[in-house]
Parts: structure tokens; sequence; C-alpha cells
């Protein structure tokens, strides 16, 4: 039923698919900083390392920010809903946290900026 | 004025009005994701391509594009740009694909060709003219994978058609 060339020419693809695959998912660079805004002042960006907590003084109380191995999360926030808290630790360049409530959101950034927001 | 018709002409016809009936059949099933259908027209191209070499392939394929588009509605639109898009580079890839020395390809080998070019074509013009954004790319290893299924699926088919095709002439 299959030619060699045919068997040949589903062995390359089979190969070369996930490595497609790889490539094409794995491209995400690590993180050099972090950029914390609180309301609408100017935003501050720092560096990831050493690993600190930041604490933030927003409109309605203080948010603590980890920063912990090359990522960041919201370790705690006065708001009601947490979900900042609970969107985890921000791991790749380009994910964005935010506390609505205490009116702060948090970025990692690399050396280059891949994407202003990301939808699902 | 009559235009003279070869034997030729007649049966790229037929086989051309074949594969624009499944062309049709096969937009009315829902697709899971924009991008991804069996292309089971393509089957038709293949047997075609086996069969009575890649001109007659390409004429079937483009008329294919051409008429199914017109009785769809989609002529000149962004479907049909991807559709033909599509088409061209799977028969261009097809042109490359009968040269090989040897035995060559069998149905399946191009099959799998042509829907992993058309997929490609498409997904290029895509990327070109309607989403120009990076991020479209993290679609594209999904799409090439739901290609080589049906292009390997399609190819099978098209070896059994032309198989049987044989054992009939015989």
């Amino acid at each position: 039923m299959m030619t060699r060339a045919d068997r040949v020419l589903m062995a390359i693809v089979l190969c070369a698919l996930p490595l497609l695959y790889l490539h094409i998912w794995t491209d995400q660079e690590p993180a050099t900083m972090l950029r914390m805004q609180v309301a609408d002042m100017d935003a501050t960006v720092t560096p990831l390392t050493p690993d600190r907590h930041v604490q933030l003084a927003g409109p309605i109380g203080e948010s603590i920010i980890e920063i912990r191995a090359g990522q960041a999360r919201f370790l705690d926030s006065p708001c009601p809903g947490k979900v900042c808290v609970h969107s985890g630790w921000l791991r790749e360049a380009g994910q964005l946290a935010a506390c609505l409530p205490n009116r702060i959101s948090i970025q990692l950034l690399g050396s280059r900026p891949r994407f202003d927001a990301i939808n699902f | 004025m009559q235009i003279q018709t070869t034997a030729e002409d007649q049966r790229i016809a037929w086989l051309a009005a074949l594969a624009i009936t499944i062309h049709i059949l096969e937009s009315a099933f829902p697709s899971p994701l924009p991008g991804i259908k069996p292309g089971l027209a393509n089957v038709i191209t293949i047997v075609v391509l086996v069969q009575f070499g890649w001109r007659s392939a390409a004429w079937v394929s483009l008329l294919r594009v051409l008429c199914g588009s017109l009785l769809l509605g989609t002529f000149l639109t962004p479907t049909f740009l991807l559709s033909l898009g599509g088409a061209v580079c799977s028969i261009a890839i097809l042109w490359l694909a009968c040269r090989l020395p040897g035995r060559g390809f069998g149905p399946v080998g191009f099959s799998l060709l042509a829907a992993l070019a058309h997929m490609t074509g498409q997904f290029t013009i895509a990327w070109l003219l309607f989403i120009p954004h990076p991020a479209l790319w993290r679609l594209f290893p999904v799409l090439l994978t739901a290609a080589l299924l049906f292009g390997t699926v399609g190819g099978i088919i098209a070896g059994g058609i032309s198989n049987r095709q044989r054992q009939c002439s015989t």
C-alpha cells in the first residue's frame, strides 16, 4: 500500500511535528524585570533578583508581592475576592496579574515586549 | 460557436463535478476549529493524480475551488482566497512530488504532502492578510497535526479507490 517514499515521508513528518510543537510552544523567554503599577501613579520597574517581598500601598490597603526565583505573585491583598492571589505565580515574560479593588497590577517583562494582553 | 472538447476535457469535467459535490457536502459539516476540515474533496485530486497525471489533477483541484466557491457564494471572499491559496500550494508540491525518481510516492505520500502544503499555504495567507499576529503561529502545529491525520486517511481512501478502479479496468 505505501511505497518506500511514503514511509520515509511519514517518518520525517512524524519526527518533525513534535519538534515544531517544541519550537513554537516553548519560545517563552525568561522574565528579567517586574513592572508594578499602583493606581494612576507611574509604574515602577524592578529586577527579579534578589528574592524578596514588596509592600504596595493601594487605596484599600497594603498588597504584598512575593518575588522568588525569577517569578512573582500576589502573596496577599486586602481585596474581598482575592482574584489576584489566586492567579498564582507569574512565570513568563508578558504575564500579568492585577488586583482591581486595590488598583494594583504587576507584570513580568522580558528583554523584548511580547503582548500588551492575552485574552482567552 | 462550438468548442471542441477532447475526451480528457470531459473526463476532467466529470471528476471536477465529483470533487465539487464532495466539497459542497463537506462544507455543511461543522468544524471543531477554524481551518480544520477533513478535505475529502482532495481525495479526488489524489485519485486523479495517480490515475491521470498531474495536469488533470491541477485542473480538477482548481475547478473545484472556483466552482465550489461560486456555488457556496464565497467567490472572492477571504474563504475563497484561503481555499485557492491552499489548492495552489498543494498542486505545486504535488508537481514536485511527481518528479521524484524511482517508484516515487504512492497515494498516501501524495495526499499527506498535499494536505500539509494546503494547510501551510492557507495558514501563511491567513497570517499575512487577515491576522498578522505572531501569536497565530501557536495554532500552526495543531493545524498541521490535523493535516497529517486527514491527509493520511484521505490518502488511504484514495489508494483504495485507485486499486478498485484498476481491478475494474483489467
